[in-house]
């Protein structure tokens, strides 16, 4: 959100049903919004309608915030966010298989680095990384992906997690370690795909 | 820290260079939000509403149910006795004890 927002008169206005105020509000809010969405982007979903989505839910429940100093507006949106986003993911109803074959050959020069196979990273675009990162983190369970892109990706904190998702502090590390442990696993497995075919 | 452990966050961090999408909002968004957002034009249906709309379908089955006995009675009409004696006198009994 920009320095010169006043939030707090937005946020006044808007529950006064102003329109100009909520068009105000979508409008410095939807960086953050769509930030989150892209992280936590089921497949077969558009961006666009899960953002929406989102909106929609903050309208409705904005009555229900509270402005208190340990809780910002931007983190009880992305709160909100984050929530919805892996309510998105759970009604997923089953997550695509991923087989060597439907790797490019940057994707599978990754892969061959994660599993041992190569000795030093290759040396391909940043959003080749990201292409494989994202490939292999949809393979895996809605919390486990979450915990994941927030704690690796986003590089965000266990505490800043917890608060996001509403689980403990251990609960987030205990997530990430078998998160961790499955997208090894899941690597190893394509990569013997990659024998049979 | 495993191998892998290792290898992924050197993944990791070479993924996280990539640069950030444009995050500009599209045209109409907003407006299609609040629309969205907004609480349906209708008013709450009252249960004053609800019993008249019952009242009315009532009253409604009870004309249909007498226009259905009145078919029946037409071809009787001209009769003289329409109803059997028997009956007559059981209903005449049944109206003076109530």
């Amino acid at each position: 959100m920009t320095d010169e927002f006043d939030l707090e008169s937005c946020l006044k206005r808007v529950l006064d049903k102003d329109q100009t105020a909520a068009r105000t509000l979508v409008e410095q809010l939807y960086p953050l919004v769509i930030r989150i969405v892209r992280s936590h982007l089921p497949r077969r979903a558009a961006e666009e309608d899960l953002a929406q989505e989102v909106f929609v839910k903050l309208f409705s429940r904005l009555d229900r915030y509270e402005a208190r100093p340990d809780v910002p507006f931007a983190h009880w949106v992305s709160r909100l966010a984050v929530r919805t986003c892996l309510d998105a993911l759970r009604a997923e109803r089953r997550r695509p298989e991923l087989r060597w074959s439907d790797l490019t050959e940057d994707d599978a020069a990754w892969l061959n680095f994660l599993v041992a196979e190569a000795p030093a990273d290759p040396d391909l675009p940043a959003s080749d990384a990201r292409a494989i990162v994202e490939k292999l983190l949809a393979q895996l369970a809605p919390p486990d992906r979450l915990v994941i892109t927030l704690l690796d990706l986003e590089e965000k904190p266990v505490k800043e997690i917890a608060q996001l998702t509403g689980w403990s502090s251990t609960l987030v590390k205990v997530r990430a370690f078998r998160a961790r442990r499955k997208l090894r696993a899941l690597a190893q497995a394509l990569k013997e795909t990659d024998q049979y075919e | 820290m495993s191998e892998f452990d290792i290898r992924w966050q050197a993944g990791i961090t070479r993924a996280r260079e990539a640069g950030r999408r444009d995050e500009t909002m599209p045209h109409g968004f907003a407006t299609s939000v609040l629309a969205l957002a907004q609480p349906s034009a209708s008013p709450p249906i009252s249960l004053e509403l609800v019993w008249q709309r019952l009242t009315f379908g009532v009253l409604g089955v009870i004309a249909a149910a007498l226009v259905v006995c009145a078919a029946l009675e037409l071809p009787y009409f001209r009769d003289r006795q329409p109803l059997e004696p028997g009956i007559e006198n059981t209903v005449a009994q049944l109206v003076w004890s109530i």
